[in-house]
């Protein structure tokens, strides 16, 4: 305490601590996330050889394709302080049952990208409505639409699917680089808001809005309008995952988006992304879904059933949300 | 606070409580019930209230107004515990396994639930030790403990481990209602003395109102949401070894969901899953009244029970606007 009775070194000492919070925090979670993967690599290689090859690869970045683009939508609700979208599944599906119809009707493919991206920007618009003017928090609204939304698909169909001979679908499975093709849009997309969030003006917005609210707003910044862009351009990015989700699945029920929700919200907590609002990057959701999406692969190689993919991400959402509790409480200290 | 409550007299304090009786939640989801029960006499005709509806109705919502009971303690101390439906699918599937193996049904029952407190320890190291998020911490713990389901249940998706005694128990009834009714009924009655007239239930509703003022009036606020969360834990418990009892069987989809329903029933009455100090047992109870007869009706009508969660989220909907015009937090 003592040192902090000069003024000069209270203010030095505080631009050091939010350097500390800032910058090495990013790092230090940046580097544990990579240190659990190349662990998690090591040991797997080391108890069969076979697992260090180009099919463990291809799964992986697979499974990251999609769960890495709806961490991102996740990620932009988490910075701008909403908390949580639990309406992705439900958002997901819409989608790709748009487009399946779309497409099975003979709408040309750029078309149909379009209108994927839109109705998953208007599912968007719609939560953010009731969010905005209810005043309501966004986690039981979208809880409320999710459940709402998977019901009423339920009513309309059982199983859809995208015709399965068509660029469309020999798109979603094909590959560029040794890669799958899905993987390179989440790519873009993670480079492309991981650029423009912090140097954009809605992207600076939607920080500060998460951050303090209250301070954004005595800063004239609108939270309503920040709010519907959060939103609309989440649902809109949940609208492109929906369209590769249809490109690379096979036939899907309503219900088919539910798997997806814990490694999002997993890889986004992992990422550093706080659920209060205002700190997280998008850059390290390639290192925390790339974490995650080794585990089910990795676990096939230990002989473990695809059960136990769930017990592992379960347990490992409950350690990171626990260190994630465990440091925040440190920094408010 | 502590010292304003005191200093208040007991007659208007007794005035005061009437008054929130009236505009409270328990009074819009008791209309909400009336509304429900007069729809169902109209349009499924004088049946809907018949003896054998009447225990149709108490059967299946008798489970999970028992669970409701006990996770109201957690929500009521401002920690939110979704992992209850897979609690109650990894308790009917460790209990039906023992009780495969030919376990005492006693011996198998206490050994599911000191399993399910265990996780439920874990769900509290967590969230209260480490500080961590409930929503996230609990849902992992929702998607691990169905890992943990199917596991136990085996290739075949479900353990048979049907006991005469034990379905001839659940089946019980007296008069039109379900034994399994009356006692959840007398749990829920306990609950909501225990919330509203006694010592323990105000701190729990200190501790979930503001925590910092409960830990500055002496409260243990750790050993309070310790105890919600173990209380949550053991509730899905014996929810899923009744599911059991009922079924005869465990299957690895037992409570899917259910803790949506439930919670979604609860909000519906008046708790709140992101505020604590609000909310009591008998609105729980109303709530999912309303939940059971809203799908009794539907499935009597032979309409598709997707329905149900469509209106479901809407009346979910309706509540928190309620609540919010009624004073609760605003989002903005």
């Amino acid at each position: 305490m003592s040192e902090l009775v000069s003024t000069s070194s209270l203010s030095s000492d505080r631009r050091a601590g939010s350097l500390r919070a800032n910058l090495p925090a990013g790092w230090g979670t940046a580097a544990t996330v990579a240190a659990a993967w190349v662990v998690l690599i090591i040991v797997s290689g080391l108890h069969r050889a076979d697992f260090l090859s180009h099919q463990t690869v291809l799964a992986v970045s697979f499974t990251m394709a999609i769960v890495g683009i709806l961490a991102v939508a996740q990620a932009l609700i988490g910075i701008s302080g909403a908390i949580l979208d639990l309406s992705q599944p439900a958002a997901l599906i819409l989608v790709a049952y748009v487009v399946s119809i779309a497409l099975t009707a003979g709408v040309p493919v750029a078309l149909v990208v379009i209108i994927g991206v839109l109705v998953g920007a208007g599912w968007g618009l719609l939560n953010a409505l009731v969010i905005v003017y209810g005043k309501l928090n966004p986690i039981i609204v979208t809880l409320a639409t999710n459940f709402i939304g998977v019901a009423v698909m339920f009513l309309i169909y059982q199983n859809a699917q995208a015709p399965l001979k068509s660029s469309f679908s020999d798109f979603g499975r094909g590959y560029f680089l040794g890669l799958p093709n899905i993987w390179w849009p989440m790519l873009v997309l993670i480079a492309l808001v991981g650029f423009l969030l912090p140097r954009t003006r809605y992207g600076r917005h939607t920080i500060a809005v998460g951050g303090n609210r209250f301070a954004a707003k005595a800063r004239g910044i609108s939270l309503r309008r920040t709010r519907f862009v959060t939103f609309i351009a989440s649902g809109a990015i949940v609208g492109l995952a929906g369209i590769l989700f249809a490109a690379s699945n096979g036939p899907f029920a309503p219900s088919a988006g539910s798997t997806y929700q814990l490694p999002v919200i997993a890889g986004v907590i992992l990422a550093g992304v706080s659920l209060t609002g205002g700190r997280g990057s998008i850059w390290l959701i390639l290192l925390s879904v790339g974490f995650l999406s080794t585990v089910p692969t990795a676990l096939v190689f230990f002989g473990l059933s695809s059960n136990w993919q769930a017990v592992f991400q379960g347990l490992i959402l409950v350690l990171a949300v626990a260190i994630d509790g465990y440091r925040a409480k440190r920094l408010s200290r | 606070m502590s010292a304003e409550m005191a200093s208040t007299s007991p007659g208007s304090a007794d005035r005061r409580r009437l008054r929130d009786l009236l505009t409270g939640s328990v009074t819009s989801i008791a209309v909400t019930l009336a509304v429900v029960v007069a729809l169902g006499v109209t349009w499924v005709g004088p049946t809907f209230l018949s003896a054998g509806n009447v225990t149709i109705i108490g059967t299946y919502v008798a489970v999970p107004m028992l669970i409701a009971a006990f996770s109201g303690f957690a929500l009521l101390a401002g920690v939110v515990d979704l992992s209850i439906g897979s609690m109650v699918g990894f308790s009917s599937a460790t209990f039906a396994s023992l009780v495969s193996f030919g376990w005492n049904l006693w011996a198998a029952a206490a050994v599911t639930l000191v399993c399910c407190l265990g996780f439920g320890a874990i769900n509290a190291i967590a969230i209260v030790v480490f500080g961590a998020d409930a929503i996230a911490a609990t849902l992992g713990m929702l998607v691990a403990l169905r890992g943990v389901s199917y596991i136990l249940a085996g290739p075949n998706g479900s353990v048979a481990a049907f006991d005469d005694g034990f379905y001839g128990f659940t089946n019980l009834t007296v008069g039109p209602l379900p034994l399994l009714f009356v006692i959840t009924l007398g749990v829920i009655v306990v609950a909501a003395i225990i919330v509203s007239r006694t010592r323990l239930g105000r701190h729990v509703q200190a501790v979930g109102g503001d925590d910092r003022a409960a830990t500055r009036g002496g409260i243990s606020v750790t050993g309070i949401r310790v105890a919600a969360l173990l209380l949550s834990a053991f509730g899905a418990g014996i929810g899923g070894i009744l599911y059991v009892g009922q079924l005869g069987s465990a299957s690895n989809l037992t409570g899917t969901g259910l803790e949506f329903q439930v919670y979604a029933a609860m909000m519906i009455g008046g708790y709140s899953i992101l505020r604590g100090g609000v909310g009591n047992p008998i609105g729980a109870a109303l709530g999912l009244l309303v939940v059971a007869g809203t799908a009794n009706i539907l499935d009597v009508q032979a309409i598709s029970p997707y329905f149900t969660n469509i209106i479901v989220g809407l009346l979910l909907l309706a509540a928190v606007l309620l609540d919010r015009l009624r004073g609760g937090d605003a989002f903005e």
